[in-house]
């Protein structure tokens, strides 16, 4: 498990209520109960954490596997 | 005689078949009865970093977790999240079912765990579609927008759905499943008064069978307090002494302070009420609304009578055969001679026999959810045959010499049957709602 996935299961544990054990990586956070609005509040809680910009297409993503993935990408490349 | 005023209905009797709070006092209506009666005040001193001293009484033991999950709370104002308990503590109440969990496992506390909720306890009582839900609030989510201006770099994404005025009716609906009429009413402090006189007459008129009628509202923020202190409107006080800051017709009345909290009304017509064995507390037996249109913040007697008349008009009662007078009282210089000069102008030479009292004196002005707690309040005074105290007035001002409950515990005369809540608004509305023993 990447130490990012287990950051961002800490920061939506802290934010949001969930237990970590129920936001593995694949799991649908629409299905754990997030709306498109609640989403857009956690986009802003992991950008503000990594000083990152998501894409507004990022907001489309469903499962943490792939949110860690995003911000890895994005810590990887150089600020703009 | 007052042909503008608006009339209550003389039809179908409304029963108030059950009783929500969360306060200043608390969240249980008998406690906070009884608290309010031994004169306890609830406000403290808030904001110590503001310039000029402020004291409020807050909704401080109400715990939001008991009632919403982190995740539900994304985007859900404070002012919703107290509208969201009251109304479902009041709904379990007409179910008689307090104490127990929402969706009926008749365990634990109330709502101590939301997520487990599967039938809404308003569906328990009639059809959803039959259901309306009826809200004062004067600000809306004050909380959602203080942080977005101070909060930090970024505006939450949710600020504008958590701070609309009509998210406490609609966060009351989806908790309780309801498909009727789901309406704000934002009439400054005269809001949930006139929601709850609205629910009666759509209760009266056959367009619901069951409303959840009150008002909600939390502005206890910085940004607001700085803004009513700006307006002068608000009591000063010497360090130690905020719990008596707020003296109604006293002769040392300094102004009010603010309060929050939400309190719900379930009213049903008495038929259906007695058809399903519900307990009525008391009949919402009439309600009068008039406008001054004279001044947006300066009060006017006659405005004020034109309502208080309509109330008793619409209940077919006589001004001597109300014992009880839950007043505006806001403590103003200028607001609490007006008021008793309504009242005399009324009650004439039975001014004497109306006991009055101020409960602001303890639980502060809670605005646009203010008539629906005041309201609560005068049910429970005529359910239990007792009279809160207008507390700390201990030199009542000679302009406004009225028959006061200056007395902690005061029983109501032997004869004591009817009662009035009266909400005066800026913007010159005002709404009296009149409740009579069922």
């Amino acid at each position: 498990m990447s130490s990012t996935l287990q950051e961002l299961q800490d920061l939506i544990h802290e934010k949001f209520g969930i237990d970590k054990a129920d936001l593995g990586p694949n799991a649908s956070m629409r299905e754990k109960g997030f709306d498109s609005l609640s989403l857009v509040e956690c986009l802003f809680a992991i950008e503000d954490k990594y000083a990152i910009s998501m894409r507004d297409e990022d907001s489309n993503i469903d499962t943490l596997g792939e949110l860690a993935a995003v911000v890895d990408k994005l810590r990887a490349q150089p600020a703009a | 005689v007052n042909g503008a005023a608006v009339l209550g209905g003389t039809g179908l009797a409304v029963a108030v078949t059950g009783l929500g709070v969360v306060g200043p006092h608390g969240n249980d209506p008998q406690a906070m009865f009884a608290a309010l009666m031994r004169g306890e005040s609830a406000v403290r001193s808030v904001f110590p970093e503001l310039a000029k001293p402020a004291a409020a009484a807050t909704a401080a033991a109400f715990d939001a977790l008991r009632w919403f999950t982190k995740l539900q709370l994304a985007g859900v104002d404070r002012v919703s999240q107290l509208a969201v308990a009251a109304a479902e503590l009041a709904l379990l109440d007409a179910v008689g079912a307090v104490g127990a969990s929402p969706g009926g496992d008749g365990t634990g506390a109330a709502g101590t765990d939301s997520t487990a909720v599967t039938i809404p306890t308003a569906t328990r009582l009639a059809d959803p579609e039959r259901i309306g839900v009826y809200v004062g609030c004067g600000m809306g989510g004050a909380g959602a927008l203080d942080l977005a201006y101070r909060g930090g770099p970024r505006v939450p994404p949710l600020t504008i759905p958590a701070f609309m005025p009509n998210a406490p009716a609609s966060h009351v609906a989806m908790r309780q499943r309801v498909h009727g009429p789901v309406l704000t009413y934002s009439v400054a402090c005269a809001s949930s008064s006139l929601a709850i006189a609205e629910a009666a007459k759509a209760v009266q008129r056959g367009e619901v069978d069951l409303a959840i009628a009150g008002g909600s509202e939390a502005l206890i923020v910085p940004g607001v307090v700085l803004a009513w202190q700006a307006m002068m409107t608000l009591a000063t006080f010497d360090a130690g002494a905020e719990a008596r800051a707020m003296r109604p017709f006293a002769a040392d009345r300094s102004g009010f302070a603010l309060g929050e909290g939400a309190a719900f009304l379930v009213l049903e017509s008495a038929e259906r009420a007695g058809a399903r064995g519900a307990r009525a507390y008391a009949h919402l037996a009439g309600w009068g609304s008039s406008s001054d249109a004279t001044h947006l913040t300066k009060p006017d007697a006659a405005g004020q009578a034109r309502a208080l008349r309509a109330a008793l008009r619409s209940a077919g009662l006589r001004p001597q055969d109300v014992g009880y007078c839950n007043a505006h009282g806001t403590a103003t210089r200028i607001g609490d001679v007006v008021e008793r000069d309504a009242l005399a102008a009324v009650w004439g030479d039975a001014l004497d026999t109306l006991r009055v009292s101020s409960t602001k004196s303890m639980h502060g002005h809670l605005l646009g959810a203010a008539g629906a707690l005041e309201a609560l309040i005068t049910v429970l005074a005529l359910h239990h045959r007792r009279l809160p105290p207008n507390a700390h007035c201990s030199a009542p001002d000679p302009a406004c010499a009225l028959n006061l409950v200056l007395e902690p515990e005061a029983a109501a005369p032997a004869a004591f049957e009817a009662a009035i809540s009266s909400s005066f608004a800026f913007g010159g509305t005002n709404s009296v709602l009149l409740f009579r023993r069922p």
